[in-house]
């Protein structure tokens, strides 16, 4: 429910999964007075209550070589949440924890691509990645509690094809580092929903459980009855609201943005691979699984 | 040869940093008592809600009491009830009486649950407890002492209500009595018992029925003695409602005056904010008011109308505004698990007061008071409830056990998020 705009401090490098996107690209950064100018920009434009809220993201902010001027930037633009979407690892430093709090941020998206190094270090491609990612959220937040400072850390876990079976260790890892929050961004077009669901509900429970929501980005409402308030778009309207998504499925016209069925024919009505025909295979197979 | 005074141990257990208003209450009208005087000797305990049960029952059996007397909340009657069992055992001759919110509602109940308890106070305590005191110092008889029940010849009685006191003023200054030390930021007055609202859920106005208030005198005299003690920066008001009327209020800032002009403050002041406008937020300002806390408990017009609550955004908008423009920090509260609401009536609750960027957010989960109307009615409304304290409901036809969950974890994390600002 709290937006933030994003402004992106470079590319290449970010946490991601390398099987489905390649090797990671050389990183390159945005000039310092470029972003500010974008963070004043998105400061003075910002019309809805609470914030302005901004998020820098794209490359790995601490690696911006005047990452405290765009921090200062945003201080002076009167940002009310300031947010790094990071690997986390710089925040081990207890300089950069600590210097980051005292300029002014308050929210970090930490982004991991699972619960277990077999998984975020194998796919990132970097071993030993997860533990000291883990260590600087840590190092983050035992600071920030140390100094009085209030924090949000979300838990990002970009999902695909390859980490959908670690997602409750990422919920669990997220509790135990001290995250808030859960975000599972499914990304994967070819990622098979009906096996995936298992876990993506797996995840959500660990975090209820131990008191840290799980939201889902990207699977359609009427997927996950009975954790329908997980989905991003549920927060923000009423049940049997359909998806973003959904307006590009070949099966919206005939469903009530709750679970129904759908034809053969309506089945070939799709067509691949868009992003949506796939997911419209996996909700009919999901169906299929379920009525079976 | 004369007798030894009945020794009586008064027990609180607070939240952290606060001491109790109620046992000062009790405590300063009961040694205001001429016919106590040198017969009962009174020591407080104000203890911290987080303390183990059986180091308080250490404590309380330290002072080797005749009497035990508890104040018992629905926060701290789980430890309450444990700290009773723990000093029944050990000294059974000692008298165990409760007394507040948790327990007077349901006397019979709470007496039937738990046979170490002997007494349980309804209502207004101050003279009763007084009264029965006096019963436990002389002849032992308690049952002639309106306004308990209790055990008798093996059965549970109820004494006939009391009559509410009908002038305040009666019932001495816990502080200007010197019975209640003012302390740092958690020092609370009292200017009137009862609530002009009916909310279902809340036992606030703890059926007085009306409102009665202490004399302006009294008050200005507590002002004056808790805003001038040592070390006391800010301090609260435990009144329901702070602009009760704006003559009130306009009194209540200006005892206030002087002492905000020496830098004290007031904090977490609860208002009913549609009734604020520029000239309200003015004066609360004038009275050093640097936080309030107000609804909306819930935008959801199912669980308004159940609740008997008035809201209207507009106004409510309108009056955070002007608070907001005199530089006061408001706390917005929501309610999980009202009757008529469902989850996403709670959702957009959250969503409405985001949106209003109050300072401060705070969601709860219903909890069916005893003495509530939806304690009479829950059954009624459908509402599944723990039956033990601190009675949080289970769930209502119109949100799950699992989505009541989840929505306390989801706002737990937006109040987080909304909380991590630059400059607080």
């Amino acid at each position: 429910m709290i937006r933030f705009a994003d402004v992106g401090v470079g590319s290449g490098g970010e946490v991601r999964c390398s099987r489905c996107h390649g090797e990671s690209q050389s990183i390159s950064y945005r000039s310092a007075s470029e972003i500010a100018a974008e963070i004043a920009m998105a400061c003075e434009l910002w019309d809805e209550p609470p914030g302005p809220n901004v998020a820098l993201t794209g490359a790995e902010p601490f690696g911006h070589p005047e990452l405290p001027v765009l921090v200062g930037a945003a201080v002076d633009a009167h940002c009310r949440r300031l947010c790094l979407e990071t690997d986390a690892v710089a925040l081990r430093s207890s300089q950069n924890a600590g210097g980051s709090l005292i300029a002014g941020v308050r929210h970090l998206r930490w982004i991991i691509l699972g619960g277990t190094p077999g998984v975020h270090d194998v796919l990132l491609g970097t071993p030993g990645a997860l533990d000291l990612s883990v260590e600087g959220v840590r190092s983050f937040r035992s600071i920030a509690a140390e100094e009085s400072i209030p924090v949000s850390v979300t838990t990002v876990v970009p999902v695909c094809r390859h980490n959908v079976h670690d997602l409750p260790a990422a919920a669990g890892l997220a509790v135990d580092a001290g995250a808030d929050r859960v975000l599972l961004r499914v990304e994967d077009g070819g990622l098979d929903l009906a096996a995936a669901l298992p876990w993506i509900v797996a995840a959500c429970d660990t975090g209820v459980v131990n008191g840290v929501w799980v939201e889902v980005e990207g699977v359609p409402f009427c997927l996950l009855a009975g954790y329908d308030l997980h989905l991003s778009d549920a927060v923000r309207e009423r049940a049997g609201a359909k998806q973003p998504i959904c307006i590009e499925c070949p099966l919206d016209s005939v469903c009530a943005g709750v679970p129904a069925g759908a034809s053969a024919d309506q089945l070939a009505m799709l067509s691949p691979p868009s992003f949506a025909g796939t997911l419209a295979v996996s909700v009919l197979r999901a169906r299929a699984t379920r009525a079976e | 040869m004369a007798t030894a005074p009945l020794r009586c141990a008064m027990l609180a257990l607070n939240s952290p940093g606060y001491r109790s208003l109620a046992l000062g209450y009790l405590r300063a009208y009961a040694q205001a008592d001429r016919r106590l005087a040198g017969r009962v000797a009174f020591e407080t305990l104000d203890l911290d809600t987080d303390v183990d049960p059986w180091w308080v029952a250490w404590r309380v059996l330290g002072l080797e009491p005749d009497v035990l007397a508890v104040s018992v909340t629905c926060w701290n009657a789980r430890s309450v009830y444990e700290v009773c069992r723990i000093v029944a055992s050990v000294r059974p001759e000692c008298a165990i009486v409760l007394g507040g919110p948790e327990v007077g509602p349901a006397a019979e109940d709470v007496l039937t649950a738990h046979p170490e308890v002997g007494v349980v106070v309804r209502g207004e305590g101050e003279i009763t407890f007084a009264d029965l005191l006096c019963e436990l110092a002389g002849s032992g008889k308690a049952w002639r002492v309106d306004g308990v029940t209790l055990r008798r010849n093996g059965e549970i009685v109820a004494t006939p209500d009391r009559a509410l006191v009908a002038d305040l003023d009666d019932l001495p200054s816990p502080y200007l009595s010197g019975v209640l030390t003012p302390v740092d930021g958690g020092a609370y007055l009292e200017t009137f018992r009862g609530c002009p609202h009916r909310c279902a859920y809340c036992f606030e106005g703890k059926g007085y029925g009306r409102i009665r208030s202490f004399s302006d005198e009294r008050i200005a005299g507590e002002i004056e003695f808790v805003a001038t003690a040592p070390g006391v920066r800010t301090f609260s008001f435990i009144d329901p409602v702070f602009n009760l009327t704006g003559e009130r209020l306009k009194t209540l800032a200006m005892l206030m005056a002087p002492h905000v002009a020496n830098g004290v403050r007031l904090h977490t002041i609860e208002v009913d904010i549609e009734r604020i406008d520029d000239e309200a937020a003015a004066l609360l300002r004038s009275a050093g008011v640097v936080t309030v806390e107000t609804g909306p408990q819930t935008i959801g017009a199912g669980a308004l109308e159940a609740c008997h609550r008035p809201f209207h955004a507009d106004r409510f908008a309108a009056g955070l505004a002007a608070l907001r423009a005199v530089g006061i920090s408001c706390e917005c509260d929501l309610i999980v698990g009202l009757p008529g609401d469902d989850v996403y009536d709670f959702l957009a609750g959250l969503r409405y007061v985001l949106r209003l960027d109050p300072g401060k957010i705070q969601s709860s989960t219903l909890h069916v008071l005893p003495g509530t109307e939806l304690w009479e009615r829950a059954a009624e409304l459908g509402l599944e409830f723990d039956r033990e304290p601190s009675h949080e409901v289970i769930a209502t036809p119109d949100v799950s056990f699992r989505d009541l969950r989840r929505a306390e974890v989801f706002a737990s994390s937006l109040q987080s998020a909304y909380r991590a600002r630059i400059g607080g």
